[in-house]
């Protein structure tokens, strides 16, 4: 710690040092990252369950769910990626060279 | 007796030192409300640079502004969760800056920010698909048939896995600047990913990808607490424009994470963190055994000292792992994870040390 620093700022740091090493060590304890992932599980089971309950609702309606659209983005997604590989090999393929080093 | 308060006090320099809390008052409030606002803030990754190379979000940049004196050139490979800019920070602050202006030319492979597009990226798209294409750009732009290989994080892990796994990489001299190798010992960075615990896809969102405030709350949670430490810091530096403007400028570093793709979160999960793969000196990709040993480069190690993301004992297996054990150094740096972009340890230490090696490790300029 700077011997320049003011009071004010010494006792800050030593009270946060204080506090914060024993929050660190439960922070990385086993127990903290047990608990992190069975409620990570939980919330994600909660929010399926909601998912899968509105979903159904809607579809009553001929409505789509977000799901939907989020599935139909990923096709998307999935499609434009493969349009865009084509289309680098193709250019790769008018360039000179094989080899990818040659690219 | 304190230090700070002189055992006479004449009336002169009393008046110079109300002059200057005064002033400093005046600057603090001034910076308070620039701050708070969220105005000024510092321009960041601002070395002059040309893109010579894009496919799909990655880009390799060339950097300008120094007389390239020294070949091979130098391609940095980032790592794949953080943005590449803690390596170019702020003009007088930046490592690439620095390697230019000492007569290297200096690469950037940026990964860029993943989005739906990329969810399918797995690592042999990196290793085997971005990578070799970039530093064929690099060699053509700088008419060099080999490079000096740099990686950062797990940017070192993507650079060692090309270099083992193409006989045609003509990688000269292979740095690995903080890259982990054993997973055991990455401590609280991996513990949620441990079997038993989350799996990968628990992690990915709809995007397909890891959303970069998970990413984040992994950072954050190694020290929760130090904020209000470096808040209070700040406070007391609030007059010094230069302090701020540092302060500001990693603060927005560490907040700016950038997706994960999922396929290699998956690759990570499985291979590097469960089954701790590289330890075992080799890695299957994309349907061959990548030997580790294999890389027929000069190797350089560096790790830094009280690194709290990626610890030394993560890094030191470098050493019995990668390339030949004639041609591999170790450089241990005073300094946590960033010393590698920022800080006063890394102008001290960092810059100049790496540095030198790549120099001692190049051609010497041909005499003018």
């Amino acid at each position: 710690m700077p011997a320049n620093q003011p009071l004010w700022l010494r006792a800050v740091i030593r009270l946060e040092r204080a506090i914060g090493e024993p929050i660190e060590s439960a922070v990385r304890s086993e127990t903290y990252f047990d608990v992190i992932s069975a409620s990570t599980r939980v919330r994600r089971k909660v929010l399926g369950t909601a998912e899968g309950v509105s979903k159904r609702c809607l579809h009553l309606l001929n409505l789509p769910a977000g799901s939907d659209i989020r599935t139909m983005r990923q096709q998307l997604a999935r499609m434009e990626r493969r349009l865009n590989q084509l289309s680098h090999d193709v250019a790769e393929l008018d360039e000179d060279g094989s080899g990818p080093e040659a690219r | 007796m304190n230090p700070r308060i002189p055992s006479t006090l004449n009336p002169a320099d009393l008046l110079t030192r109300v002059n200057r809390d005064v002033e400093r008052s005046i600057l603090r409030a001034r910076n308070g409300i620039r701050y708070v606002r969220g105005t000024h803030r510092p321009a960041l990754g601002m070395t002059p640079k040309e893109v010579v190379w894009k496919r799909d979000k990655a880009e390799l940049w060339r950097y300008r502004g120094g007389d390239r004196r020294y070949g091979p050139p130098v391609v940095i490979v980032h790592s794949l969760v953080s943005r590449s800019y803690i390596l170019d920070l702020r003009p007088g602050n930046s490592t690439v800056e620095y390697l230019t202006r000492e007569g290297l030319d200096v690469y950037m492979l940026d990964w860029g920010v993943p989005d739906e597009l990329d969810a399918d990226n797995d690592l042999e798209r990196y290793v085997d698909y971005y990578l070799p294409r970039a530093v064929g750009a690099a060699r053509r732009a700088s008419g060099h048939d080999e490079v000096t290989l740099a990686g950062y994080c797990l940017g070192g892990v993507i650079a060692a896995l090309y270099a083992a796994g193409h006989e045609d990489a003509n990688v000269r001299n292979l740095i690995l600047m903080a890259t982990p190798v054993d997973y055991s010992e990455m401590g609280a960075m991996v513990a949620l990913l441990r079997e038993g615990r989350l799996d990968p896809d628990e992690l990915i969102d709809e995007t397909g990808n890891v959303p970069a405030d998970a990413l984040y709350s992994g950072f954050y949670m190694l020290a929760p607490t130090v904020e209000v430490a470096q808040k209070a810091t700040l406070l007391e530096n609030l007059w010094n424009d230069e302090f701020v403007e540092g302060f500001q400028a990693m603060a927005t570093w560490s907040r700016d994470h950038v997706p994960f793709p999922g396929a290699a979160f998956r690759q990570l999960v499985d291979l590097l963190v469960r089954q701790n793969i590289l330890m075992t000196g080799s890695m299957p990709l994309g349907g061959r055994q990548i030997d580790l040993g294999t890389v027929p480069s000069n190797v350089l190690n560096a790790m830094a000292e009280r690194d709290n993301v990626v610890p030394p004992p993560a890094v030191e297996p470098v050493m019995q792992l990668v390339g030949d054990a004639a041609r591999r150094e170790e450089l241990r740096l005073p300094g946590g994870h960033v010393t590698f972009g920022t800080g006063r340890s890394a102008f001290k230490h960092t810059m100049p040390k790496l540095t030198g090696w790549i120099i001692d490790h190049s051609d010497k300029p041909k005499p003018s």
